[in-house]
């Protein structure tokens, strides 16, 4: 889902900048409220699972792969604000020592897999909140709302930037990304659910009320 | 409740060479040799950009020019994990010394 640098046009990169910098600083203030000795560790770590559960690439039939976030279980543990600015910081760290990711297309990527998935993730285990697999099915979703988004800014870069007929950026519209990226998520949403669960099962609903009390 | 989530951390990472099994890449992530294949030209910003931007990415693709590509993958995993322990640490301290 990392959007590469020269797939989105240079205004759809100042667009998603423009509103992702607002939101970031939002998350920020959210996150250093939250931040202390005993967060820390495990913020820090559900991070670092984010990071390493994105190289998990996982086969998918059609000569393609995908990967888990990580994102909606630390929205239901810390929120979707710290879950925002977390998936940024995984993704800032992705683009500029690893290359993947881009630096120009880095917003739309935090938009869709951090924004999205986390507040998508976040209300619909709030929605759900006294079934018993809430985690799972606000995984599931959330990561195919960050698909939805990835799948839109992808797909209408050919409608409104082409030069005689060739488009200039990502090539393929909407009719395409949206069923691929859409498609391919709805598999993948089980593991981002599978996750989402485990996570919030080992951490443990009452030790988290203790650890932000 | 924290030991358990550093343990499935340190379990996920044990395991991360399993991320190689595909070999395809993602949908939406090609390179510009995609693109020449599929649509038999490169879109101008895609091969514009692939020349102008030059970062210094020393881990490129999670591998290091060298090593194998399991000891590659799970040196960018403890490199990666490193790092955000790191920028959260700072971030902490940061916001200690303010308050």
């Amino acid at each position: 889902m990392h959007i590469p640098d020269g797939f989105l046009s240079p205004e759809t990169s100042i667009a998603t900048y423009a509103v992702a910098v607002p939101l970031l600083i939002v998350g920020f203030k959210r996150l250093k409220r939250n931040l202390n000795e005993e967060t820390l560790p495990l913020i820090s770590a559900l991070s670092a699972l984010s990071f390493v559960i994105m190289m998990f690439n996982i086969p998918i039939p059609g000569g393609t792969s995908a990967h888990a976030i990580g994102a909606v279980a630390i929205a239901i543990l810390f929120g979707p604000w710290v879950a925002f600015v977390a998936i940024s910081l995984v993704l800032f760290i992705q683009a500029v020592v690893f290359g993947d990711g881009g630096i120009s297309t880095w917003a739309a990527n935090a938009l869709g897999m951090g924004f999205v998935g986390s507040f998508v993730g976040y209300y619909v285990f709030r929605a759900l909140k006294n079934f018993k697999f809430a985690p799972f099915v606000a995984g599931y979703l959330g990561i195919v709302a960050s698909a939805l988004f990835i799948g839109i800014v992808l797909g209408v870069q050919p409608y409104f930037w082409s030069e005689n007929g060739k488009p200039l950026y990502f090539p393929f519209g909407l009719g395409v990304t949206l069923p691929a990226m859409v498609g391919v998520h709805l598999l993948i949403g089980t593991a981002e659910g599978i996750l989402t669960q485990i996570v919030y099962k080992l951490v443990g609903q009452k030790s988290l009320e203790e650890v932000l009390a | 409740m924290k030991r358990r989530v550093f343990l499935l951390l340190a379990f996920l990472l044990a395991l991360v060479p399993l991320g190689l099994l595909s070999d395809a890449p993602a949908w939406g992530e090609w390179d510009a040799e995609y693109f020449q294949k599929v649509l038999g030209y490169v879109p101008e910003g895609i091969r514009h950009i692939g020349s102008s931007i030059h970062l210094p990415i020393l881990l490129s693709d999670y591998q290091l020019r060298g090593v194998s590509e399991v000891a590659g993958y799970y040196l960018s995993a403890f490199v990666g994990v490193a790092l955000l322990f790191g920028l959260y640490y700072t971030i902490y301290l940061l916001v200690k010394r303010r308050s």
